[in-house]
């Protein structure tokens, strides 16, 4: 029995690492990291990722000749309470700036407690448009998601009917919205949508009416566990003979709850995967697994999410001169760097970035295309 | 009085130099602890006291927190947004009675069943809420209103929260002092006892369910304020679930229990969480340590410790005030039975009863076990629906009615078994049967009506063998069986009914005790000139107390007359024949 | 009604009454509201998982299952809810408190992410033109014979007379020569077994993760309240109209709908009739 104490470890190595990084740290950020609830899955390989970016931004001379050193929240816990776990580290710990990787009701809650007082990074996939003082974003929003790839898709496969299936909830209906524009402007169609509450683990009946509309591909934005359910049922119906799938936040972990044999012509479209060969990731998952060993939790486009996030925030710093937000957003426009996903730029606050297609038939995800700079439609207004 | 603002000035001296002290960031985060303890303390009230387990609280924390954030949006000034609250509290605290009302009404208990239909409706909230995303812009949260007032949430707002703890502790405070205490915690204590008291206890239970509605409310409007923020988990299973867990750990017997457990829990998984991952595994420890062993929660070690330190003093005995006279009707008159046919399931438990009484004496029911003695009683109460037929006293119908309209016809009554409130005092069992039928609204809030006396019930404190009047502050748990038949004796007659019902009121007693009780039924029925049915097994307390006496069997009448008769009644003897009495 | 909609419904009827079994054996029968017994779910659906990390072969999934359920059970039976008979409210705070270290628990050993299970018996059969997963015909045969048996020996052996007549009058029970704790114990075990058979039964089918327990909790009270407590009868009906109500309306509308339509007729049936539509005698 492989006793997962890793995440123990990691805790007890934080403090350590912590410790033992260069007494000369003066400037704190704060990294919001989901460690309990649903998303806690994704706490341990969020907090290696920041880990591995704050040690690379130290050791490239760190934010304006100073060095970083991170304070960790868990903000895996309703809106109220996870505002003031970051509150905590703002008013309490001192931090001069936020990096998150939480849900949209938590950015809501601290984008208004904030107000723009306090450089802040969101960084996982969302549904797009939010914009504020402070607030930059290097999460893929739908746009980037879907805009190059249903095309894709659709020439690939020759698949043309779509049924739409999410979670009863703003990113799937935002992320919907837009891409029945983009299976219109391909000359597809689609046959069938459909929002399932999150407290509903069965999709008997969605399989059903997915069958009888004679979809050809289904875009899954269920999140986390349903995705997984809806998936395994899925593929035990044999309905993946019936369509293609593609899911715009299927990473790793899902794909291994899903299981290798229902896995078949399952696409994913994200900003990063663990397997893509570039010579950046590759440099990155290597040093990856040479810091936290080769059984750390693994790689995913919601953990390395942090990474990219440190990164921007280290760029745009950089680039301004300082941490204050009115400086920051000066210089933000057009601000240029590269990470283990490709060569970015800020437009509009969001991170115009490459977009990969994965195919996870088999279990494993195999790269079948990289979109380069693909800018957000949902970016704010410059 | 001086005791509860002594109290009161004491939290508010803990609470106002909190941010001085420690600073805006601790306030803010005490003032969220501090929402919390306020719904939870309307738990506590619920919860404690009436035994009614509410699991979705958060509805009323929820949809309150949306509307006010809606009319903080929407309504300049602060005497509209004061407005747009207190209509808010008040119609959700409506709802609340309504609901519940609906639900209470009929029962004699509050099993399960409420629990799990407040849960689901949280649970219908939170979905509504995170559906209609025009309305409440669903998951993501409603946001971009100011808090109450224009106040700063790191700032004034705290002393706004705290004085709304204050507030509500005050409240508290001030109706754990008043009668209307007793009431609502007689709900949990015996339900079926309450109802013969003459209170409607579905309506009991729904006004406390209101209040702690009310409390909930309160605490969701300054939850908008303070985060500036609504989203669905507000209004969720989780939370309401979460507020329980509050209460439970603080104490719902106490009033500051859950206040305190709400700053506990919140700071102790504030502080575990920041630098533990598995926070979770130590408060759950914790949790069930409490529910194990200390499940009166952290006020009750607190009130046990300091418990030692002041005792409780014992109230003055001496100032006694008559009672006001208690309403309905209390004319004496017959009891009529008319072709009553009652049957349960397959079984059938009365064929057919017809008899009519005199207006006044004592009517001893005798019979076989299994002949419908006791049930005829529970029809005569209205425990038990007829089948057919008809019960008129003093010529009205009543056996359509509810048991808590019993004691307003005038009819008082002892059950077989001692139904008394067992986790009170004497006194406080005393005083509930006083305040039954004769306080007016007002009366439930002065502690005058504490020493409340009657007539009747002054005649058997005082009488010389009953052992109740030494024992006033015991709780009535204490007791051995033969003093709670007193009591309970003492309770049906306090409301000086013209129809007593007792099931064998000499069950358990000594013979001096039987004898004594035996003359206490005969002057009850001299004093008040009305009618009693005693069931009693004992013939020769039938024969020393009778007037007339009836026999039941198998759900019949067998016999109806004076004991005499009945005696030499050829039917009677094969009944009892073998029998050596 | 289409073939491939009956089969739904009767897989999901069943694999409700499976999971709720344990609880109305728990609940209905020793009145200990089980807020664990989700975990105990989750703790099945788990053994094919253990089964592999121990390296056994796969056959051993079902005995792995009993007897890590059964030790997790008899565990959390003698250090806690032992104390809770007659506490109704107090055990469902203690067993939510329980419920939270079970989960953590599992976390702490196999990490937070999905776990997979594959199918023992993949593909699917063809009937009437359109393919049905053989693995869920097969359980659902299973279940259907599982209850038959379960009804026979129910209406022979005196172990139900004998619990109940625990929790009616325990003095009285151990008066008469019932060893109430020895009882209860095994009765909250064998309850807590056969949510653990229904986790391992649905494994294959469902996303395994520790805080999937709580899915099938809330599902089960309701099947329970509605049905009624105390009999297999109110078990199967209460099952019938939960699983059925999701089924037919999420079917019919969509599934938010299915969801508060199971909610709001939960809420009608507490309220107009709380001790269920086929209470035992009472």
């Amino acid at each position: 029995m492989t006793l997962n104490f890793a995440k123990l470890f990691a805790c007890a190595a934080l403090p350590l690492a912590l410790a033992s990084a260069p007494a000369a740290a003066d400037i704190k950020i704060g990294v919001l990291v989901p460690d309990s609830g649903p998303g806690g899955l994704f706490g341990p390989s969020t907090r290696n990722s920041a880990m591995l970016a704050a040690e690379r931004i130290n050791r490239g001379g760190g934010i304006n000749g100073e060095q970083i050193e991170l304070v960790f929240a868990d903000v895996g816990v309703p809106p109220a309470e996870a505002a003031q776990a970051a509150l905590r580290l703002w008013k309490g710990e001192g931090v001069d700036a936020f990096v998150g990787m939480h849900d949209s009701a938590v950015r809501e809650a601290l984008l208004g407690r904030f107000s723009g007082q306090v450089p802040y990074v969101y960084t996982p996939v969302y549904e797009g448009n939010s914009c504020a003082p402070g607030l930059y974003i290097t999460g893929e929003t739908p746009s980037q998601q879907l805009a190059p790839v249903i095309p894709f898709v659709m020439e690939k496969e020759s698949v043309s009917k779509w049924y739409l299936i999410g979670h009863d909830y703003n990113w799937p209906r935002d992320t919907n919205a837009l891409a029945k524009q983009y299976i219109a402007g391909a000359g597809g169609e689609v046959v069938g949508e459909e929002y399932v509450p999150f407290t509903v683990a069965e999709f008997d009946s969605s399989l059903q009416r997915i069958r009888e509309s004679g979809a050809d591909a289904v875009l899954i934005t269920l999140v986390g566990g349903g995705s997984v359910g809806f998936n395994v049922s899925f593929a035990s119906f044999g309905m993946d003979r019936q369509a293609i799938r593609l899911g715009t936040l299927i990473e790793e972990n899902t794909l291994a709850g899903i299981g290798s044999e229902n896995a078949n012509r399952l696409y994913s479209s994200a900003g990063y995967f663990a397997s893509i060969q570039t010579e950046a990731a590759a440099a990155f998952a290597a040093d990856y697994s040479a810091a936290f060993g080769s059984d750390a939790p693994a790689l995913n486009g919601l953990g390395q999410s942090a990474y990219e996030g440190l990164m921007l925030l280290a760029a745009l710093a950089n680039k301004a001169g300082s941490l204050d937000v009115q400086a920051l957003d000066e210089a933000a426009e057009g601000t240029a760097w590269s990470t283990p996903r490709g060569d970015n730029v800020l437009r509009g606050r969001h991170m115009a970035q490459t977009i990969y297609l994965a195919d996870g038939t088999g279990g494993a995800f195999t790269i079948v295309e990289a979109f380069e700079s693909v800018p957000s439609s949902e970016a704010c207004p410059s | 009085m001086a005791s509860i603002l002594l109290r009161a000035s004491l939290l508010l001296a803990v609470l106002l130099p909190i941010p001085v002290l420690f600073g805006e960031f601790t306030a803010y985060q005490i003032g969220l602890y501090l929402i919390y303890g306020i719904a939870a303390q309307g738990i506590g009230f619920l919860w404690g006291k009436t035994g009614v387990l509410p699991l979705g609280q958060a509805i009323f924390f929820g949809i309150s927190a949306y509307a006010g954030a809606m009319s903080l949006r929407f309504a300049d000034g602060l005497a509209l947004q004061l407005a747009a609250a207190a209509a808010i509290i008040l119609l959700l605290s409506s709802a609340a009675f309504v609901v519940a009302f609906l639900i209470f009404r009929g029962r004699s208990e509050s099993g399960p069943f409420f629990s799990l239909i407040t849960l689901a409706l949280a649970m219908i909230a939170e979905q509504t809420a995170g559906t209609a995303t025009e309305f409440t812009g669903g998951f993501n949260g409603f946001s971009g209103f100011a808090s109450i007032g224009g106040l700063d949430p790191f700032g004034n707002l705290y002393y706004v929260i705290a004085a709304a703890a204050v507030g509500m502790s005050l409240l508290l405070f001030a109706i754990n002092r008043s009668p209307a205490n007793l009431i609502v915690r007689a709900v949990a204590d015996n339900e079926p006892r309450l109802q013969l008291l003459g209170y409607p206890t579905h309506a009991v239970k729904s006004l406390a369910f209101a209040f702690s509605a009310a409390s909930a409310a309160l605490a969701g409007i300054l939850f908008a304020s303070h985060q500036g923020i609504v989203t669905p988990t507000s209004t969720g299973f989780a939370l309401s679930a979460e507020l329980v867990i509050l209460t439970a750990i603080g104490g719902r017997f106490h009033v500051l229990g859950p206040l305190i457990g709400a700053v506990v829990v919140g700071w102790a998984s504030a502080e575990l969480r920041f630098n533990f991952p598995y926070w979770e595994l130590i408060m759950a420890a914790a949790f069930i340590i409490v529910v194990l062993r200390a499940p009166g929660g952290i006020a009750e070690l607190l009130d046990n410790s300091f418990m030692r330190f002041a005792p409780n003093s014992p109230r003055d005995e001496s100032a006694r005030k008559d009672a006001p006279m208690p309403q309905g009707r209390r004319v004496a008159g017959s009891l009529e039975f008319d072709n009553v046919h009652l049957q349960a399931g397959v079984v059938r438990i009365l064929n057919g009863i017809s008899f009519k009484t005199p207006d006044t004496g004592i009517i001893s029911v005798i019979g076989p076990n299994g002949a419908g003695k006791t049930s005829a009683l529970n029809a005569i109460t209205g425990h038990l629906r007829l089948t057919s037929g008809r019960i008129r006293f003093v010529g009205d119908r009543i056996d359509s009615l509810p048991p808590w309209q019993a004691l307003n016809c005038g009819i008082g009554r002892k059950l077989q078994v001692p139904s008394v409130f067992k986790s009170m005092s004497v006194m406080e069992n005393i005083a509930v049967s006083m305040l039954a039928g004769r306080a007016s609204w007002t009366d439930y809030f002065r502690t005058r009506a504490f020493a409340w006396r009657s007539e009747e019930l002054s005649r058997v404190l005082n009488r010389r063998g009953v052992p109740l009047k030494n024992s006033m502050e015991k709780q009535v748990g204490t007791l051995p069986q033969g003093h709670r038949q007193f009591l309970e004796f003492a309770m049906a007659i306090a409301s000086g009914p013209s129809l007593l019902l007792l099931d064998e009121p000499c069950a358990g007693l000594s013979p001096e005790e039987t004898a004594l009780m035996s003359s206490l039924i005969r002057e009850f029925q001299e004093n008040s000139g009305g009618l009693v049915i005693v069931i009693e097994h004992d013939m020769s307390i039938v024969e020393a107390t009778s007037d007339k006496v009836l026999v039941l069997h198998q759900g019949e009448v067998l016999a109806f007359d004076s004991y005499e008769a009945v005696r030499n009644d050829p039917n009677v003897m094969a009944v009892y024949a073998g029998s050596t009495k | 009604m289409s073939l491939a909609l009956i089969l739904n419904l009767a897989w999901h009827v069943g694999t409700l009454a499976l999971v709720a079994l344990g609880l109305a054996i728990i609940f209905g029968k020793l009145r200990i509201m089980n807020m664990a017994h989700g975990e105990f779910v989750m703790i099945g659906a788990y053994s094919p998982v253990i089964t592999s990390s121990m390296g056994l072969p796969a056959w051993l999934q079902l005995p792995v299952c009993l007897l890590t359920v059964g030790l997790v059970a008899l565990v959390v039976e003698r250090a806690v809810v032992c104390r809770l008979y007659g506490r109704m409210f107090d055990s469902l705070l203690a067993t939510w408190g329980i419920s939270i270290l079970l989960r953590e628990a599992i976390e702490l050993i196999f990490g937070r992410g999905y776990q997979s299970v594959s199918l023992p018996i993949p593909g699917t059969i063809q009937i009437l033109g359109s393919g049905y997963p053989a693995y869920r015909i097969a359980i659902i045969a299973c279940i259907a014979l599982g209850f038959a048996l379960l009804a026979w020996w129910n209406s022979r052996s005196m172990v139900a007379t004998r619990i109940k007549a625990m929790v009616e009058n325990p003095g009285l029970a151990q008066a008469v020569g019932i060893d109430t704790g020895r009882l209860s114990r095994w009765a909250f075990v064998f309850g807590c077994c056969t949510a653990g058979l229904a986790g391992l039964a649905l494994a294959p089918t469902i996303r395994i993760e520790p805080m999937m327990g709580l899915d099938y909790l809330i599902k089960s009270f309701f099947a329970l309240v509605v049905g009624g407590l105390g009999s297999l009868e109110g078990l199967g009906l209460g099952a019938g109209i939960i699983a059925g109500t999701q089924s037919l309306i999420g079917a019919a509308f969509n599934q938010t709908y299915g969801y508060l339509a199971v909610l709001s007729l939960s809420i009608l049936f507490l309220w107009l009739k709380p001790d269920g539509i086929h209470s035992a005698s009472r």
